[in-house]
């Protein structure tokens, strides 16, 4: 069991991670919401090493001093490696950019993601928009053919065949007339007014 | 008998109107769009044996008629002629402005079904 630290020795080890957090905060250029991680992680690694610290070889100012400086080397050069692989950025979305003060995440349009880049260009406004268009046409839909959008949401053609006792061959027909209901109230086919001119 | 004013429709296309090209035209329509759907006599052209038109074309446009009653009863369009000649009309559907019914959301709708 190690003695308890003092007031004053822990106030000392809080000044010395501060200015080394501030101090290596400056070197790699990070953000400026950074600057509280890197305080912690640094004062957390500095108050795990106390056990090693020997009165008799110096203050514990001195004894912080080395601990710093030895892990500030080691985040810098976990920090330059991950730059390195990321092709020398930060790349994280909830981090601001160098100078900045918004997350990279709230500057980024949806046609800058990753999903739009590989052709998968969905807009979250969009498909809100989208979802609220589909109600207002299952709203406006007669009951019968709501039934069988719900049916056909959650069964297979067989299942509902089985299910309702109704042929297949009067389910397509149902189906035929569903698709021209939702084409009434924009969904599925498209006008196209060149082609009918 | 409805008078119709001399306004600008889309006339009648060489090439006939399908069904879900109708609809998808009603989709799109903004209030007051007109659509020349069919030209000549639709209660004639559409009844099998004295239609002069040959059977797919025949039963093409009784799918388009049909599809413009359902439109009609779902108060989506008004459907009106116009005479162009001794038993031959110009059949416009003239879109309305779209009912206001109260929304389903599809998440409502699915859980509703798996309840039944």
């Amino acid at each position: 069991m190690h003695p308890p630290i003092s007031p004053s020795d822990l106030a000392t080890l809080i000044d010395e991670a501060d200015l080394a957090a501030r101090r290596l905060h400056r070197k790699l250029a990070l953000p400026a919401a950074d600057l509280d991680d890197l305080r912690q992680d640094l004062l957390v690694d500095l108050i795990c090493r106390l056990p090693g610290f020997d009165a008799r070889r110096g203050s514990i100012g001195a004894f912080a001093g080395i601990i710093l400086r030895n892990q500030s080397a080691r985040i810098a050069i976990r920090h330059h490696r991950q730059r390195r692989a990321q092709g020398g950025t930060v790349l994280s979305l909830d981090a601001p950019i160098a100078g900045g003060v918004e997350p990279l995440g709230c500057l980024l349009a949806e046609t800058d993601g990753l999903a739009a880049w590989h052709g998968q260009d969905a807009s979250a406004a969009e498909d809100a928009e989208l979802r609220h268009d589909l109600a207002l046409a299952l709203g406006a839909l007669p009951e019968e053919a709501r039934r069988l959008c719900a049916a056909l949401g959650t069964c297979a053609i067989a299942e509902i065949v089985s299910h309702s006792g109704i042929s297949r061959s009067a389910l397509y027909r149902r189906i035929a007339r569903l698709r021209l209901d939702l084409a009434m109230r924009g969904f599925g086919a498209r006008w196209d007014a060149s082609r009918a001119a | 008998m409805l008078i119709m004013p001399r306004t600008a429709f889309i006339p009648a296309r060489p090439r006939p109107l399908t069904d879900v090209e109708f609809c998808a035209w009603i989709g799109q329509a903004m209030p007051d769009d007109r659509l020349e759907y069919h030209r000549g006599f639709l209660g004639i052209d559409t009844t099998a044996v004295i239609s002069t038109l040959p059977e797919p074309e025949r039963r093409r446009l009784g799918a388009l008629a049909s599809a413009a009653h359902r439109a009609f009863e779902a108060d989506l369009v008004h459907l009106v002629q116009v005479r162009l000649g001794p038993d031959r009309f110009a059949y416009l559907a003239i879109a309305r402005t779209k009912p206001r019914r109260t929304p389903v959301p599809l998440a409502r709708l699915l859980e509703d079904a798996e309840a039944a």
